[in-house]
């Protein structure tokens, strides 16, 4: 009878922690339509603007989960979306064709995953290694771009091109179609349960006949196409395009993916809805903050606390964590 | 004799799993304890939690009289009680110098610096006194294997000259010279009027070994034998509450094995590890490799799994060669490492996700689609073909006893049907409960024509179970014995030195 009771307890205890993500996201939700009711907010209007800034963050972290799974990150996706968008964008203007401009963000982004990967691979680096050294050179691609395209700071695809496309619902089906492959690849096929046992044990994982360069470029491979996707959304969204577009969502990737209750030493415990439950947190979280007409910078601190909050507690209650690879 | 331990009514759980229920014994100056018990019986719980490595959920502790409640096990071994767990407890890539003053820099400060060469004169001086001098205190942890990572820990803790030292299933892993290192100390700490408690499931060791010896089962005391009163049946009967039925090992002699080759190495050369090793492995059959620690038996079976590369020659499945460890897989080899929880298993990851992923191509629809029925319903096959004791399959493996955490590592190849399970000290820590379950379930793979090698540090082990014993030394095949009756384990050795 007490055995039944400390199972009950401890699987309540297990819930807690599996669902705590979820909950904040949803005692967010809360905060933000009592403030609504109360300072009398346009709702859909807010609504669709949460979905226009985390939509982005949200398929672009979709596919980085595959990433810190491993145990690994990419600290040069931001750049890489830059890079993605602004390539995409001299893509539809030398066709005027938004498939083109789709395939190409897509197209960039992967290769310049890939590049990342292969050259881990290569020189046998840790990949995150690699991706530090493709943020820089990242950075640079995306001014010489700029500077090639002729047109002062800004790479521009007329707005009228994309207004069709700049809907929540387009957004929303992209959104879908990706996260659906990401999940069906993470839970449902051999690629995803080896991506958790490779980020669990590399050693006994390269015991157990997987081979964890491949794993890596393949984690890559998606992340890329999650990124390019990204690029083709920041144009929808904001068709003029600089050096500094997208120049948060590096960052912003990293902490919805934590906040998301993804473990920061990937493994099996890692969770594929993180990326979608981080973001839309955050998102809420920046909402409710401007609904406080809090100052930015308070926002930030706010913001700080609570990653380093979410991350304890997830290290708490996971044993022998351990550094990103 | 004065009792420096005393535990009484101790009580500790882990969610629902009782570890220890109302646990009291005591161990006295210039003794050595012995604490016996099936995998999970809860010896390495309680004396983990008087060298302050957890803490109980109930009762008291005593050392040297005084009311014990050590905060960590560097604040119990500057108290002066220390302990050796099972597992490697260093950290790979610092000095073993670091490593024996892990947390202890500060006696080292010069100024601003640390005074590194004292430290590493400091370090050397703590290894020469437990005899392993072959040990260079400025190597890098992770250079060195198994064994000497081990004893960089048995230093670590000797040089604090603890008065009670507890050795928790050490011995097994070790070499027989690291075995004797131990058991001098042991003998050493015996004469000074200290306190030894030992762990281990070698029933001959801790027989010679102990004084007492104290029984534990289900996380409860059993009984207490005194020295004279060491009886090996009344003993392991008292371990598992029944007395072992059947055999242990295998009782045939004179059966064939298949005539059919599954698996023929030819010239294998590799560093000082492997020098020119030819032999043959057939269908049906066990073949036993044993030998000193150093021998090279352990790369051999890294090697037939593709794991190292051989300099020189070549092996092949059922004439294929063998590259990588996935083609091994695909050839049908399973392998089960020696080192249980860094090469075998994933320990932060749960059963279900272990066995598994050693099987998905045998459960996943059309070689890709993974369904979650499928997929438990292989794992809970294994789970119950091997007893593992769990709540469920989603329980992590980091919370299973060693034995069954080892009956995971064999579920991942069994479940497949692996053709060649390569077997590296596959009984190392285990009670002899599992052991024999395990011996039962090699000859029951033998029975079905395929086929183990198992490599051992265990004589006898080798002996009650192979068909043919090869003993390797220096890297070298010196020599092949056939299974047979009156093959002793002095006819053994006098091969292997």
């Amino acid at each position: 009878m007490e055995n039944e009771k400390k199972i009950r307890k401890e699987n309540v205890k297990a819930a807690v922690f599996r669902f705590a993500p979820l909950g904040g996201l949803i005692l967010l939700f809360g905060i933000f339509m009592a403030l609504a009711v109360i300072k009398d907010i346009n709702i859909p209007y807010s609504f669709k603007n949460i979905v226009n800034q985390s939509v982005v963050v949200v398929v672009a972290a979709t596919g980085a989960v595959f990433i810190y799974t491993l145990g690994s990150f990419d600290i040069s996706l931001g750049a890489s979306l830059c890079v993605s968008a602004l390539i995409g964008a001299m893509a539809y203007n030398a066709t005027k064709s938004l498939p083109v401009m789709l395939l190409t963000c897509v197209g960039v982004a992967v290769l310049i995953s890939l590049t990342s990967s292969v050259l881990a691979s290569v020189f046998n680096l840790p990949v995150f290694v690699t991706t530090i050294a493709m943020l820089s050179l990242l950075s640079a691609l995306a001014l010489v771009l700029i500077g090639a395209n002729g047109t002062g700071d800004v790479i521009q695809v007329p707005a009228a091109a994309v207004r069709g496309i700049n809907n929540v619902w387009f957004k929303l089906i992209i959104l879908a179609v990706y996260l659906g492959m990401c999940v069906f690849l993470f839970d449902f096929m051999k690629l995803g349960r080896r991506e958790k046992f490779q980020g669990g044990n590399p050693v006994c994982a390269k015991l157990t006949g997987l081979n964890g360069k491949r794993l890596a470029i393949a984690a890559f491979a998606i992340a890329g196409v999650g990124v390019g996707l990204g690029a083709f959304l920041t144009i929808t969204y904001a068709p003029t395009l600089s050096r500094n577009t997208a120049s948060s969502v590096g960052m912003d990737i990293i902490i919805s993916i934590v906040f998301g209750g993804m473990p920061v030493s990937g493994g099996a415990r890692s969770k594929i809805y993180s990326a979608v439950i981080g973001a839309l947190s955050m998102t809420m979280l920046n909402q409710i903050m401007l609904a406080l007409s809090l100052d930015s910078g308070v926002g930030q601190i706010v913001k700080a606390i609570i990653f380093l909050l979410v991350v304890s507690i997830s290290m708490s209650n996971s044993k022998g964590n351990i550094l990103p690879r | 004799m004065t009792r420096t331990v005393e535990i009484k009514n101790m009580s500790k759980r882990f969610g629902p799993t009782v570890a220890l229920d109302n646990v009291s014994f005591e161990a006295h100056g210039g003794e050595i304890l012995g604490l016996i018990g099936e995998n999970g019986s809860g010896k390495s719980t309680a004396t983990s939690i008087f060298a302050g490595m957890q803490r109980c959920d109930s009762g008291e502790m005593l050392f040297e009289g005084k009311a014990w409640s050590p905060v960590s096990m560097t604040d119990a071994l500057n108290k002066g009680v220390g302990m050796i767990v099972q597992e490697s407890g260093t950290v790979a890539g610092i000095s073993v110098a670091e490593n024996i003053f892990l947390g202890e820099t500060k006696d080292f400060r010069k100024g601003l610096f640390i005074d590194r060469k004292r430290m590493i004169e400091e370090a050397q001086k703590a290894l020469d006194g437990i005899g392993a001098d072959h040990i260079r205190a400025d190597a890098v942890t992770g250079t060195l294997d198994f064994q000497d990572r081990k004893l960089t820990e048995i230093a670590k803790v000797m040089v604090k000259a603890p008065r009670v030292l507890v050795v928790d299933e050490t011995t097994t892993a070790l070499s027989q010279k690291g075995r004797d290192i131990i058991y001098t100390i042991m003998n050493r700490m015996k004469e000074e009027g200290k306190t030894v408690i030992f762990i281990s499931h070698d029933l001959d060791e801790i027989m010679e070994k102990c004084d007492r010896l104290t029984v534990l089962r289900d996380g409860k005391i059993i009984r207490t034998f005194e020295k004279n009163e060491f009886d090996p049946d009344a003993i392991r009967t008292s371990m598992i509450g029944r007395e072992i039925e059947g055999s242990y090992y295998r009782a045939d002699y004179g059966e064939e094995t298949g005539k059919e080759i599954v698996l023929r190495a030819e010239g294998l050369c590799l560093g000082d590890q492997l020098k020119d090793l030819s032999f043959e492995l057939h269908a049906g059959e066990i073949l036993g490799v044993g030998g000193l620690s150093h021998c090279g038996m352990h790369t051999l079976g890294k090697v037939l799994f593709g794991a190292e590369k051989a300099e020189k020659g070549s092996f092949t499945v059922k004439g294929k060669a063998v590259r990588n460890e996935a083609e091994a897989m695909r050839l049908g080899i399973g392998y089960v490492a020696k080192d249980r929880d860094t090469e075998s298993l994933c320990t932060e990851a749960s059963i279900k996700d272990n066995i598994a992923v050693a099987g998905l191509d045998r459960f996943a629809v059309k070689n890709f689609l993974i369904l979650p029925g499928k997929e438990k319903q292989y794992v809970n096959e294994q789970v119950q073909a091997l007893s593992i004791k769990c709540r469920n399959a989603d329980q992590y493996v980091s919370a299973l006893s060693g034995g069954n955490k080892q009956k995971v590592a064999f579920g991942k190849w069994t479940g497949r049907r692996s053709e060649i399970l390569i077997l590296d000290c596959p009984t190392r820590g285990v009670d002899i409960g599992v052991k024999q379950a395990m011996y039962r379930l090699m000859d029951r793979i033998r029975k079905e024509g395929r086929s183990v090698l198992l490599i051992s540090e265990e004589l006898a082990e080798l002996i009650g179970m192979s068909d043919r014993l090869l003993i390797m030394k220096d890297g070298r095949l010196e020599k092949e014995f056939k299974r047979d009756p009156e093959l002793t384990e002095a006819d053994v050795i006098r091969c292997m030195i």
